[in-house]
């Protein structure tokens, strides 16, 4: 590479570079990467919030006892049907993997990483406390149960309603500015204030959701704290609070496919529906990879809506891993513990960008 | 003389910067915008501290009191976070039952010798007041209050089913009483007999807990969680029994179920005393709902009586005491300035902690006082413990399953003794 004429001050490449990144790179270190490493260094101790506070030295290292006591058990056994729903969903995907790769439909990389994910689903639900066991936390497992589903329901569900927004709003037409306004305008609220909406909304004595069930002469579903319903609920506040990015990205997706192709569609006929399904459903397939692993990215760290709206209530039903992590490491003081869970956090989302970084370079190729 | 101008407001400027010293406080309690410096008119317990504290900020002279935005629900965890950062509140607002939690790391100043000096006289602090702010025989907080649960009673409803006599509402005696009750008001006005925060906040724990009191057992004594027991199982039936026969309902929160007793929909609301003062003027509004308004000792249903009980207190963070000594006679003074206020405190319906307070005849005067002069006597609490807030949790989410998700009672038990026991070995 040819080195820049240098005279006076002038910099090289690489000084600037270095110049230039220096302050990025500092904040980067200081509260990210030294506060990560931290969290790790934290979830190898027992480690009282409030007690270290006062003596530095009031830690003890366990090495990875936290780990234990919060994942493990006492007589865990491994069973290829000890829960059946979730793992015969694993092997059929497993399987399913295997058929596309081979038949051609599914790229290398999408199939291993297909494969993979559904091989753990296969594997993990199967680990069940045997004869006389226990997990040494109850509650771990099932929260983390439920913030998968969580994310299962709020990832489609923001994922298709945006889609279709987008698809309807895309034009130039002054109602339809307004309307794309109207939908992102959600997404600048604040968790409290979405949260203070929507139980207003799902209350059973003013809401507007039990006026309109017993303007049908329906009885008010008790929302949050139904055991059906409390998941809903919030699943149903979220889609609302984060439409707005996963919109626009599907607009802009929608207005970078050509015009042609809509109008090489029309002369066979394809408006419409049809115009949606065979000529802009294929062209976002991009988008929508986008879309899904960065909704999947942020669902995972709900927190807010359980917190504030249902309490994690009831019986735990919309208990989420960043509530039960906040709770340990603030009511409890367990920072060691808790710091293990955002490890255990950290390494599904980790999982979950090495994804999107796969299918991203795949297309590419 | 534009200069001796200049230099008198200079001068001024200077002299009141470094005499007011500014004292943080953390409280929860709830906002109230415009509160005034009045401590004698305003209502509800929000209104009241934050009176006392504007009064103490404006009569106080060097103190500026500075309220922190604190929010109800996450008081502790933001506290607790403070203290861990380095930057606690001079003096904040917490519970008798934190105190264990809180103390046993040293967090909390001891002020035992430096109270009469700041005008704070513990002799006239009742024994169970003085008890509370205790810790290893030394003085670790100021106490503002006794609060418990009471049963707060739509006299309207009761006496339509037949249940008042001389002008009191008759309470139940017995678990069965309590359904037959329950069932006459039933019938005689279309209305639930009792409303309570079962869903949400622990209020119904509170209530099981009496219950299980009331029979000389408990939840943990010792290391030893003490859950899963027929005492626990009588305290249950005897509330889900209102639930199953449809007259009480369990869903709903600790504002619905307010607003169902306040409609007239409830003949009975299981709530603390700090409601008192606000559930009175609502009644004396002319307006549908409640308009007989009557406040009773929560009733005896097994052997002895017992009801949930606690103690709002304030304290000073050890380092303040040990390294700010300006800020630390500061907060001291306003300590001070809330001990002298607390007849104005007591107006929410909570009970003093003053001997001179307590028998006071403006005290005595105070509106339902004398409904639930037997509370005192059987205030209770869980035995101390530095993990009350996690065990609280345990039973409300077990006790909330039982009543909302229909989870059996056995079940429910089971896990409730499991949980409680891990947070006890650990």
């Amino acid at each position: 590479m040819p080195r820049q004429h240098a005279s006076g001050f002038a910099l090289t490449q690489r000084q600037a570079a270095v110049i230039l990144l220096a302050p990025f790179l500092t904040v980067y270190a200081v509260f990210l990467v030294y506060p990560f490493f931290k969290g790790i260094w934290i979830s190898l101790h027992d480690w009282n919030l409030m007690a270290v506070a006062f003596n530095p030295d009031a830690k003890t290292y366990v090495g990875l006892r936290n780990y234990e006591r919060v994942m493990w058990g006492r007589n865990i056994t491994w069973g290829a049907l000890a829960s059946p729903g979730f793992q015969i969903i694993g092997l059929i995907g497993v399987l399913a993997s295997a058929f596309l790769y081979r038949t051609g439909r599914a790229g290398k990389v999408t199939a291993l990483a297909m494969g993979i994910a559904t091989l753990l689903l296969f594997v993990l639900p199967g680990f069940h406390p045997g004869e006389g066991g226990r997990w040494y936390d109850r509650r771990f497992w099932p929260t983390v149960g439920n913030t998968i589903l969580f994310v299962g329901l709020a990832v489609p569900g923001v994922t298709i309603t945006a889609m279709l927004l987008a698809a309807a709003l895309d034009g130039e037409t002054r109602a339809k500015a307004v309307l794309r306004t109207l939908f992102f305008l959600s997404q600048v609220l604040s968790v409290t204030v979405v949260t203070l909406i929507w139980q207003i909304m799902f209350s059973p004595r003013q809401g507007l959701i039990a006026n309109l069930t017993q303007l049908f002469g329906g009885s008010p579903i008790v929302w949050l704290t139904a055991e059906g319903f409390a998941m809903a609920a919030i699943v149903i506040a979220t889609i609302w609070w984060s439409l707005g990015i996963a919109m626009i990205l599907f607009l802009a997706g929608i207005q970078d496919i050509s015009k042609d192709l809509y109008e090489a569609g029309a002369l066979d006929n394809a408006t419409g529906a049809k115009a949606f399904w065979y000529i802009t459903l294929p062209n976002l397939k991009r988008t929508i990879t986008v879309v899904v692993v960065l909704q999947i990215i942020l669902h995972f760290q709900v927190f807010g809506q359980s917190h504030l709206m249902t309490s994690g209530g009831p019986n735990d039903t919309t208990q989420v891993l960043v509530r039960y992590i906040y709770q340990t490491a603030f009511r409890d003081s367990e920072l060691g513990r808790a710091s293990a869970m955002a490890v255990f956090l950290f390494v599904i989302m980790g999982g979950f960008s090495i994804l999107q970084f796969v299918l991203g370079r795949e297309k590419d190729e | 003389m534009k200069h001796v101008i200049f230099g008198a407001t200079a001068l001024t400027l200077l002299a009141t910067g470094a005499m007011a010293q500014e004292v943080t406080l953390g409280r929860f309690f709830g906002d109230c915008e415009g509160a005034g410096t009045d401590t004698s008119a305003s209502v509800g317990e929000a209104c009241i501290i934050q009176s006392i504290i504007n009064a103490a900020d404006a009569t106080l002279d060097g103190v500026s009191v500075n309220t922190l935005p604190t929010d109800w629900g996450n008081y502790y965890d933001q506290i607790k976070a403070a203290y861990a950062g380095g930057t606690p509140p001079a003096v904040h607002v917490m519970h008798r039952h934190r105190v264990p939690e809180f103390a046993s790391i040293g967090a909390l100043a001891d002020l035992t010798d430096d109270l009469e000096a700041a005008g704070i006289d513990p002799s006239d602090w009742a024994p169970a007041a003085l008890e509370a702010v205790s810790y290893n025989g030394r003085i670790i907080g100021v106490p503002m209050d006794f609060h418990a649960n009471l049963w707060h009673v739509n006299t309207d409803l009761m006496e339509a089913a037949g249940l008042v006599e001389d002008g009191r509402p008759i309470l139940p005696s017995s678990p069965e009483e309590m359904l037959e009750h329950a069932r006459a008001v039933h019938e005689a006005t279309g209305q639930d007999y009792l409303a309570a925060d079962f869903a949400q906040f622990p209020i119904g724990v509170r209530v099981a807990l009496a219950l299980i009191w009331q029979q000389g057992a408990n939840i943990f004594e010792g290391d030893e969680a003490t859950i899963d027991t027929p005492e626990a199982r009588n305290a249950i039936s005897a509330i889900t029994q209102l639930f199953d026969a449809r007259l009480a309902n369990p869903q709903l929160n600790y504002a619905d179920s307010q607003q169902a007793f306040l409609n007239g929909e409830a003949a009975v609301l299981v709530n603390g005393t700090w409601v008192v003062d606000f559930y009175a003027a609502e009644a004396a509004k002319d307006d549908e709902g409640l308009n007989r308004y009557f406040v009773a000792d929560f009733p005896t249903l097994f052997d002895e009586g017992a009801t949930w009980a606690d103690s709002h207190m304030w304290a000073i963070p050890a380092p303040l005491q040990a390294n700010d000594a300006d800020t630390y006679a500061a907060a001291l003074q306003v300590l001070a300035f809330i001990n002298d206020h607390n007849i104005d405190w007591a107006r929410t319906g909570h009970m003093a902690v003053r001997t001179s307070v307590l028998n006071s005849e403006e005290y005595a005067a105070l509106p339902h006082r004398d409904e639930y002069t037997g509370t005192a006597a059987i205030a209770r609490d869980t035995p101390p413990s530095a993990r009350y807030g996690a065990i609280q949790d345990v039973l409300n989410r077990e006790l909330q399953a039982i009543w909302l998700t229909g989870k059996s009672v056995d079940a429910a038990l089971a896990d409730a003794q499991a949980d409680v026991q891990d947070l006890l070995d650990r």
